[in-house]
Formats: structure tokens, C-alpha cells, sequence
């Protein structure tokens, strides 16, 4: 009989797999007696009881077969009695970046369910180190990861744009303080704070930052933003790259040391507030001399000392808290949120289960990023859906951009009645002006989109109604498409300021509007917003080889979000110009 | 009543070479294990300061008593139960192993006897539900091997002898008392080679996992509370 020669990838694969193991690792290896109590912890079990291939025992097993096969001696002389095997082809790489990937978000649930003490999220994440060391992994695992490695931040945001965004938020902020000296300062050396931020916020979220600059100003913080080493983010935790997830680690740790600042303080992110306060020091081989802490604690601790007063009645819509896997299940970070929630809030409504015990938002472990997983993940969701529906709130809150983006879909999905948001946001929203600084005037006319040029491309007659109602109230020029044919065509004729598009339209559908907009050397220049009601969809942009698009807004969208990106959109294109 | 050299033999000589071929297996399978470099946390703490390492690995050593830590316990008590039995049983089996040949005497006392006899009984009843479950479950075969068969079913076979081995009584013959102590002396062998081997694995697993979640502040874990319902 013939030996089947194992593929380069594959024999690299179990080269690096004998170097990645530790004591725990071997022991979560060896230590599963198949008894299935893991098997319920698992959301996506849950939503698919029928299909054992998503048992946790059952993953792990695939895994542990080849484990056991080259580093076990019953498996090495009777492989068939332990069920050992060995891997030999890509194509059995490609099986295990299916369950690796694709049936996993790493929440640890499983984990924490298990008699044994053994940590299958650990494992899995190995193994997902393992692939991507072949360069076998969800391409949006790879589009992502190279921007980290080349940009320096995962969303790819280029250092100009970061600048922009934050000096457009400082004005934001000094126009709502109504103090000229109201600051955002950038690279200020000898800071108490250095605060570090998820691309997510410069890209969809700027309110975040302002919101957390409002905090800093009436606590009268002496912090800073870094121009650089500025992402907390790290997506070596979800890819399982150590390497990756040290050098992420590490352009931050530098920076607050090249600012000689006290604490590193991390903004409301669940991988973010695990990677650099927990992981990183590991993966990077250094020790901190710097204290760091998540903003939550920073929050909290600013009103135990007075530093600033909240009122919990400017907050008095029914919430709840949903706890990220990696904050709660890996950090331990759970009361301090729902002590702080009790103070800014005055309807909080506890989920069930929670803290250690919550439900992954299932958008977590990079899986927003692998859209192929999408309709899987969707499905899953209905285990979170049915907890947020049972606490009867209206905004879900969560410390975590992951958690905002994945409960964002299911939301959207299972047509559930309610926002996210964080917890940033409300904190801001329950800030008490000190007394001198509450001049009683009228607030200032907000800016307008005057002199702008907008296409809405839109095939629903109501959204492209209300879309270009709201611009043009602000005093835009719009011009409507129902479709992605009509919309190029007006693009090129008009060469208009700025696009919004839709994704889902029958026809030619956003995302390849988007590439021939991006593809033609002449629109290839104009901005383009998304606006979208089907997130699940986001891939079609996402996954082009294009330049992303300068903005996205999930439907049904507010009229101050629409006008508020809009303005930073067109403000952020001129300046480049 | 004399036992034959053949039951002498099965109930010391062999079970003696048993245990000593077991002990060293498991040296050899700890060496072999603690030769993999433990990972560390070089970073500060993290979670609640009522925590610690050693909190978090006391918490999670003693997790197997308390069945109220863990949701998948919690919610399943009549599983718990279960567990629990079939480990007594297994203890009892075991001791009893050592009671007869070595303190025969203890037995001659009813209640004793009735004592094995019901936590080995248990067990062997419990076995053979949970052969039934792992036969009849798709998840539980999709993730059964051939090992987890034969050790459930040689525990299960093993309990049965033993609660008929449990009187020493040889009056009637030796068979019951001879595959006693056979199938105890290839369980010991069997036992480093095979998921049985689980108890050994066990306090390491769970010490490093109690150690890692006490000083991230998760260990001990903060029980769900289920919220009053209220009318929304």
C-alpha cells in the first residue's frame, strides 16, 4: 500500500505544534473523559442540537486526535482505540480552520463548565495559531492581521485620519464645553493617563473618544492620546499569533513609555482590555513598569473621589449589561461595570446568566471579521437574543466595540427593540457640569453640510426619502439613485462630494457598486458612506481588495449620526485634498 | 474454608504486580508530563483582590464537591449525583480489594458487607446507564472512542463482580471471587493507558486553570443570580 506523503503545511503544522505546547495545554489534552457537560455551555450546541459536530468535546477532539497520534503513546501504538489520527493534507488543515474559525468564538464558556479543568478556548486558540501559520485562515483573518502588522492598528486607519478624527473631536468638544482650552492633547509627555482606543471608534465611533475627553476634562485628568501605538486592540488573540499578538503589545507599551506616562488606561474593550492588560506582557516577554487599567475603572474611581458628580436620572431608559467573555470569563472585570452602571443609570435590569456565566455576544473571537461564518453565527445568536428579549430593556450596554458590533447584528436580525451602547456614553450623558462651567446660553447652531454635493443610493423609497430629507434639512445638495447602475452612472456625471450606499439592492448589489466606483479612475476618489440594514452582508465590502469605504452606518440611522459622520467624512476629504 | 493457590495468588502476588506496574507508569506518565514548561502570568492582577492564586486553585481543586459551582452541575443535579456514586463505587471496589485479602475479618460483619454491596451496586447500575447514554446520544457517540467504551464497560463489569465478591464467601466456588480480583489487576494495568487515568490528570489540570482565574479575580466564580421577574 502506498504512504500517503503529508503536505508541507501540514508537517509545518505539527512542527510548530510540538513547540507550542505547555503543561496546560498537554494537560487539557490528556485530561477529557468524554463525559459531555461541556457539551450545553456552547451556544452554538444550543442553537443546533442536532449536529454534534459543535460540541466543544467534539472540536477539542479534533485537535486532540493529533495530539494524541504524535505526543501520546496510546495513541501512538493504537491509534484507532483513542481515536488518533494524524494530518496529512490541506485539505484536513482546512477541516480543522472550519472548526478553528468557524464553530468557536473562544468565549470559554466551555471551560468554566468543565469538571476536568480543561481550557478548550486555550487549545482552540493554539491551533488557530497552528493555521495561520500556514497562512490557513479566514481571509478576512488575514486582511485584518496585515493591517496590524503593516498599519500598526487592525482597521488599517492611516495616521492622518487618526489625527483628524481626534482634532475634529477636540473641536466637537470645545464647541460643546464652550472652552477654547478644552483639549484633546496628543504625545503630552509626563501624563498621569495615557489612553489607548479600539480603530473602531476613529472609524465608526468618534463620539466615544469626545464622550471619554468630556470624562478626562471635568475630572481634570492630566492625560494624553499617543499619535502612535495608540490601538489597544490586538488581534493576535483572536488569530492565535503569538508573535503578532507580542509586537501589537509591545508599539503600545512603548509609547506610554516613550511618554514617561504613570497608567495606561484602556477604553471600553473586551480582546483590547485582555490583550494589552493580560496577555500581552506574556506574549511579549516584558514586564511593565507602568500600572494599567480599563476606563471602566477610571470612570468608577473618578466618581468615588469626587472628581466628577453624575446624575443617574439623565440616564432613565430601562438598560442592561451584557459582560464580554474576555473582560468577565478572563479578566475578572464584572462588578466594577454594574457598580458604576448603578450610579450613571437609574433603570439597570439584570441578564441571565451574567458575569462569569454570560452568553458570547457571538460576534466575538474575531468572528465579525470571517463573514463566510455569518449565516452560523446568526443562528447561534438566537441563544443572546432570547436573554436580551427576557430582560425587557431598551439598550443593551457592554464594555466591549466586539460586543457592540456582534449584539448590533443580532439585534438587527431577530428584530429585537433596542440600541447598544457603552457605558462611556452613558457616564458622559450623566456628567453634572461643575458649577462654573454651566453658563446658561443657548447651544451653538450645529455646522451644516452647505456647499456639499451627496448621492444616496438607496433601492428603498422610504430610506432614500428620509436619507435625502435629512441631508438637504442640513442644507446639503443630494442626488438619488434606486439602484447601483443609476447610482454609478450619477456618480460620474456629478462627481458628487460624497456617496451614501446601501449593500442589499436587487441588481447589481453595494459591493460591486462599490468596486466599480473604487475600480474607475474617475470616482475612485469620492468618499463613500455605507449604510446598511444587513450587517451580515458587510463582507461584500470588507473582503474587496479596494480601499475600505470612509464610513459605515447600520439602518435605521439617526439624523444626528447621519449628518454627524457625514460632516467628519466631507470635513476629513477636504483636508486630504 | 481454604482458598485455592489460584485465588491466593489473584488476590496478592498478582494485585501486588499490578499496583507496582501501575506506579510506575504513572512516574513515568508524571515525568513526562511535568517535563512540558508550565506557563506563567507576568503581568499585574486583574478581577476582585478577594481573589488570588492560591484561592483560585484551592476553588478550583475542590470544584468537584461542590456542585453548586459549576451551571452544567447546577442545573443537572441528578447527574451530579450520579458522579458522585460511581466514584464511591469505584472506591469502595477498590478498598475492597485490599479488604479481602488483607482484612478479610471486616467483612464478617453484615452491615459492612451491605454497605459495599450498595455503593458498588450503584455504581455498576449507574455504568450501565451511562453506556446507555453513550450509545444513545449522537453527541456522546460522536465523541466516544473505542477506550471510553471498554473502560465504562470494564468498570461496569468490575462493580458487578464486586458487589458479588463483596460477602468473601467461597463456599459456592471461586470463580466470582477469582475474576474479582483478575479484572481488579487489569484495571490497575489497564488504568495509566486509558481515560481512567483521568484522576491523575485531574489536579493538574484544574490547579493550573484555579491558578490562572484566581489572579485574573475569576476564580471563585460569581454565581448567576436570576433576576425577580418583573412586569415590563
Amino acid at each position: 500500500m502506498a504512504t500517503q506523503v503529508r503536505s508541507h503545511k501540514a508537517q509545518k503544522v505539527l512542527d510548530r505544534l510540538s513547540k507550542k505546547l505547555n503543561r496546560q495545554m498537554v494537560g487539557s489534552m490528556i485530561a477529557c473523559v468524554h463525559c459531555g457537560m461541556c457539551t450545553e455551555s456552547c451556544h452554538y450546541v444550543q442553537t443546533n442540537p442536532d449536529d454534534p459536530t459543535y460540541a466543544p468535546a467534539y472540536k477539542a477532539d479534533q485537535i486532540r486526535k493529533i495530539f494524541k497520534r504524535h505526543h501520546d503513546w496510546m495513541g501512538r501504538v493504537f491509534p484507532w482505540w483513542v481515536h488518533a489520527k494524524t494530518i496529512l493534507t490541506d485539505e484536513d488543515l482546512e477541516e480543522l480552520k472550519d472548526i478553528a474559525f468557524g464553530k468557536c468564538t473562544n468565549c470559554r464558556r466551555c471551560t468554566i463548565n468543565c469538571p476536568m479543568g480543561v481550557d478548550f478556548a486555550t487549545v482552540n486558540r493554539m491551533v488557530r495559531g497552528l493555521l495561520v501559520h500556514v497562512g490557513v485562515m479566514p481571509e478576512g483573518v488575514s486582511v485584518v492581521s496585515k493591517d496590524q502588522w503593516e498599519i500598526g492598528n487592525q482597521m488599517g486607519v492611516l495616521k492622518e485620519d487618526y489625527i483628524d478624527t481626534i482634532e475634529w473631536m477636540e473641536e466637537e468638544l470645545q464647541d460643546e464645553l464652550e472652552d477654547p482650552e478644552a483639549k484633546i492633547p496628543i504625545d503630552k509627555p509626563d501624563c498621569d493617563i495615557v489612553y489607548t482606543i479600539n480603530p473602531r471608534e476613529v472609524k465608526y465611533d468618534p463620539r466615544t473618544i469626545a464622550d471619554a475627553a468630556k470624562i478626562f476634562y471635568y475630572a481634570g485628568a492630566n492625560w494624553t492620546m499617543a499619535s502612535e501605538g495608540w490601538d489597544m486592540t490586538n488581534f493576535g488573540l483572536f488569530s492565535g499569533d503569538d508573535d503578532l499578538g507580542g509586537t501589537v503589545a509591545k508599539r503600545v507599551y512603548e509609547k506610554v513609555q516613550e511618554l514617561n506616562g504613570k497608567m495606561l488606561v484602556i477604553s471600553e474593550c473586551g480582546h483590547g482590555y485582555r490583550s494589552t492588560r493580560c496577555e500581552g506582557p506574556n506574549w511579549g516577554g516584558v514586564t511593565l513598569p507602568f500600572d494599567s487599567e480599563s476606563s471602566v475603572d477610571t470612570m468608577l474611581r473618578y466618581i468615588k473621589e469626587g472628581k466628577i458628580k453624575v446624575d443617574k436620572t439623565k440616564n432613565s431608559t430601562p438598560v442592561t449589561f451584557h459582560d464580554s467573555c474576555n473582560n468577565a470569563r478572563s479578566c475578572g472585570l464584572y462588578e466594577e461595570p454594574r457598580e458604576l452602571l448603578n450610579l450613571v443609570c437609574s433603570d439597570f435590569r439584570e441578564m441571565y446568566p451574567n458575569r462569569a456565566e454570560n452568553y458570547c455576544c457571538t460576534g466575538g473571537g474575531g468572528a465579525m471579521s470571517m463573514g463566510e461564518y455569518t449565516p452560523r453565527r446568526l443562528k447561534s445568536a438566537e441563544v443572546k437574543a432570547n436573554q436580551l428579549r427576557e430582560t425587557g430593556a431598551k439598550i443593551v450596554i457592554t464594555s466591549c466595540h466586539n460586543c457592540v458590533d456582534g449584539l448590533n447584528d443580532l439585534i438587527k436580525h431577530y428584530k429585537l427593540d433596542m440600541g447598544v451602547t457603552q457605558l462611556v456614553n452613558l457616564v458622559a450623558e450623566a456628567l453634572v457640569p461643575p458649577e462654573k462651567a454651566v453658563p446658561a446660553q443657548e447651544p451653538k447652531a450645529a455646522a451644516t453640510l452647505k456647499g456639499y454635493k451627496i448621492l444616496v443610493v438607496d433601492d428603498e423609497p422610504d430610506t432614500l426619502t428620509y436619507l435625502t430629507t435629512v441631508l438637504e434639512d442640513n442644507e446639503a445638495t443630494t442626488l438619488q439613485a434606486a439602484d447601483g447602475a443609476t447610482g454609478i452612472e450619477l456618480a460620474k456625471k456629478e462627481k458628487p462630494d460624497l456617496i451614501t450606499l446601501d449593500i442589499s439592492m436587487p441588481g447589481m448589489d453595494g459591493g460591486e457598486v462599490f468596486a466599480r466606483l473604487r475600480e474607475d479612475p474617475e470616482t475612485r476618489m469620492i468618499p463613500v458612506c455605507i449604510v446598511s440594514g444587513k450587517p451580515e452582508l458587510r463582507g461584500l465590502i470588507y473582503d474587496k481588495p479596494h480601499r475600505p469605504p470612509e464610513g459605515y452606518l447600520d439602518k435605521p440611522v439617526e439624523e444626528e449620526t447621519l449628518v454627524l459622520n457625514a460632516r467628519k467624512i466631507l470635513e476629513l476629504a477636504r483636508k486630504q485634498n | 474454608m481454604h482458598e485455592s493457590q489460584l485465588l491466593h495468588f489473584a488476590a496478592h502476588r498478582l494485585q501486588e504486580v499490578a499496583l507496582l506496574i501501575m506506579a510506575t507508569v504513572y512516574t513515568i506518565r508524571l515525568i513526562w508530563l511535568f517535563r512540558f514548561k508550565a506557563g506563567g502570568d507576568r503581568q499585574g492582577r486583574t478581577g476582585r483582590f478577594s481573589t488570588s492564586p492560591q484561592k483560585g486553585a484551592l476553588y478550583s481543586l475542590a470544584n468537584i464537591a461542590m456542585p453548586w459551582a459549576m451551571e452544567s452541575t447546577r442545573t443537572k443535579p441528578v447527574f451530579w449525583i450520579q458522579f458522585a456514586l460511581f466514584h464511591l463505587g469505584v472506591t469502595a471496589a477498590i478498598t475492597l480489594s485490599f479488604v479481602i485479602p488483607y482484612a478479610p475479618s471486616v467483612l464478617n460483619n453484615g452491615l459492612v458487607v451491605f454497605g459495599f454491596q450498595a455503593f458498588i451496586g450503584a455504581a455498576c447500575l449507574i455504568g450501565c446507564y451511562r453506556m446507555y447514554r453513550r450509545i444513545s446520544d449522537k453527541t456522546m457517540r460522536a465523541i466516544s472512542a473505542p477506550d471510553d467504551y471498554f473502560s465504562l464497560a470494564l468498570l461496569t463489569v468490575w462493580f458487578a463482580f464486586g458487589v458479588l465478591a463483596a460477602p468473601n464467601d467461597i463456599s459456592n466456588g471461586e470463580g466470582i471471587m477469582i475474576t474479582f480480583f483478575m479484572l481488579t489487576a487489569f484495571f490497575l494495568i489497564y488504568v495509566p493507558f486509558s481515560k481512567i487515568g483521568h484522576y491523575l490528570y485531574y489536579p493538574i489540570t484544574r490547579y493550573y486553570l484555579g491558578r490562572s482565574l484566581g489572579y485574573r479575580g475569576v476564580f471563585p466564580i460569581q454565581k448567576s443570580v436570576k433576576p425577580q421577574k418583573v412586569a415590563h
